[in-house]
């Protein structure tokens, strides 16, 4: 489904990274993990289109994403749940919802995906017509994954979603995110750096350190290797 | 001053506050959603609320295609396609130069893009006034219409006290309003207004959502510069003008978007209104050159006491 090979960003001479490969097949949870300036969310962003990639070559569903604009990307079925969650503030949670499904599919898709939302989120639907900005942490990272659903995606890319959130209210997420996975069939690119709790979802993991893929397999390969357990899940 | 003419007076001021405020309302909202949209800097709205006069001079005068209106119709409808003609004059504005200072190209760079805003704005505003002047001449002109000369008296009821209602203030005001509440409602309920929001608030989070925000901005200039232009177009019939009017209101348009609230859009239009009715109330007091004066003695009254403005938020919860 997702396809991105040898894929090089660099900022202005700085290289953020280098050669990066990675696929994501039809239905598939995949999860990126590694440390705090390793390209995660670049990686995220040369996907979305507001990064320009150096090299290397994006293709979802067969279409080359260099062809196309960054606003068009979300059209073809890719949402992005941006790192810090990034809501629209000063929209009410309602609205918000509403932008997320302002593409051709979300809007023909809306009354059934906006039932879908709040029975995941029911907290949504109390709160509908308050700011966004005036929400916690923990709701406005459910309004950034709603407003993500909202455009009935293909592929759904979440960015440290539990960044920021109290343990209570990231493992709700975490549930979330899988019921999404299991029940609603859409295909996860996950981002985060609590290892344990991402790659125990996941189908698929990469581990990308300073912008390069170090090490990817399934669950077990990685779970099995050394330095993952050393440097990630805090085991010897 | 005996009581009744002091009852006439302020009453007179205050409906002359009101109708003219609203015009000047109108006049603020174009420039405010501008900058609240897209966080451009725009020296030249006067030149565009100039070319709205102009553009209104033109349909309705001489051989305009709207003479067939006749001068009590004709100046009002003038004024409205004003609008869409000034719209098409920012878009391309905006496609050309204001696009390339601005939006995502210049987000996150030091200074958001603004100097170049500054001297790109400054410069189309004096190519507008002095092209303005090699088309036009200086001689000033006025979008003719009777009703400019008569007035609804209305008698308040003590003594022989009237209230004088300019009929094409009047009826400008209530084009005015009518205007700015059809943007009010296209920005709350309609799905360009969302998406238009959704781009002020958080330009690259739209972008994910599918918003070609870059279209959605220039959309917002063309609107802002179409609004003050049915702003302008309005005033048209009430008031001489020339090539380097909209040098005087591009200050009350910058004092009303700030009394308002920088970035909210319908509070220029109480911005706006506030001015105008400062404006009219100095006349009790002061003499008609220093009605400019008061309105920035208010405004840095208001600055010193409700720094976010009238209408702002003061902060926002990260």
């Amino acid at each position: 489904m997702l396809e991105v090979s040898n894929l090089s960003v660099s900022y202005g001479g700085l290289r953020a990274l280098t050669d990066v490969s990675l696929s994501v097949a039809e239905g598939q949870f995949v999860t990126v993990v590694g440390p705090n300036g390793a390209g995660k969310t670049t990686l995220f962003k040369t996907i979305s289109g507001v990064v320009k990639p150096t090299g290397g070559k994006i293709v979802f569903m067969g279409t080359d994403l260099a062809t196309i604009s960054a606003a068009q990307r979300a059209h073809l079925g890719i949402a992005h749940v941006p790192e810090g969650r990034q809501v629209f503030k000063t929209l009410t949670v309602r609205e918000n919802l509403e932008m997320g499904a302002y593409p051709e599919t979300g809007r023909a898709k809306w009354t059934h995906t906006i039932d879908r939302i709040h029975t995941l989120f029911p907290i949504l639907a109390e709160r509908a017509q308050q700011l966004a900005g005036t929400l916690s942490g923990g709701e406005q990272q459910m309004v950034a994954i709603g407003r993500g659903l909202a455009c009935a995606p293909r592929l759904l890319m979440l960015d440290e979603p539990s960044m920021g959130l109290a343990p209570a209210v990231t493992d709700t997420i975490f549930e979330r995110i899988s019921q999404i996975h299991k029940e609603d069939g859409v295909t996860i690119l996950l981002v985060e750096q609590r290892v344990a709790e991402a790659l125990e979802l996941s189908d698929h993991g990469y581990v990308l350190e300073t912008g390069h893929v170090v090490l990817d397999g399934p669950y077990e390969t990685l779970l099995a290797d050394d330095r993952v357990r050393k440097s990630y899940l805090g085991l010897t | 001053m005996d009581t009744e003419s002091l009852i006439e007076n302020v009453l007179n001021a205050l409906t002359a506050g009101v109708t003219i405020g609203c015009i000047y309302g109108l006049m603020c909202i174009g420039l405010g959603l501008i900058f609240g949209i897209m966080k451009v800097v725009n020296f030249a709205q006067g030149e565009l609320l100039m070319l709205g006069m102009f553009a209104s001079l033109y349909l309705v005068t001489g051989g305009g295609i709207l003479a067939f209106l006749g001068p009590n119709i004709g100046p009002f409808v003038g004024a409205i396609l004003a609008g869409p003609i000034v719209f098409v004059v920012g878009a391309l504005l905006h496609k050309f130069l204001i696009s390339r200072v601005s939006g995502l190209k210049t987000a996150g760079s030091i200074d958001d893009g603004h100097f170049g805003q500054l001297i790109v704005t400054l410069g189309i505003s004096l190519i507008l006034q002095n092209g303005g002047m090699i088309v036009f001449g200086s001689t000033p002109f006025t979008v003719q219409t009777p009703l400019s000369s008569s007035a609804i008296e209305v008698a308040v009821g003590y003594g022989d006290a009237t209230v004088f209602l300019n009929k094409a203030k009047l009826i400008a005001c209530a084009v005015a309003i009518a205007v700015a509440i059809a943007l009010y409602l296209t920005m709350e309920f309609t799905r360009i207004g969302k998406a238009l929001r959704a781009a002020a608030d958080n330009p690259t989070a739209a972008t994910y959502m599918g918003i070609d925000v870059d279209k959605y901005y220039r959309m917002a200039f063309g609107m802002g510069c179409g609004i003050t232009a049915i702003a302008g177009g309005l005033m048209a019939t009430y008031l001489s003008f020339g090539p380097f009017v909209g040098f005087d209101y591009v200050i009350i348009m910058y004092s009303g978007v700030v009394l308002g609230g920088i970035g909210s859009i319908m509070g220029a239009f109480w911005g706006g209104l506030t001015v105008g009715f400062v404006q009219q109330f100095s006349a009790l007091l002061l003499p008609p050159q220093l009605q400019n004066a008061m309105i920035f003695i208010v405004f840095l009254l208001i600055v010193l006491l409700r720094p976010q403005g009238l209408f702002g938020r003061s902060a926002e919860r990260a």
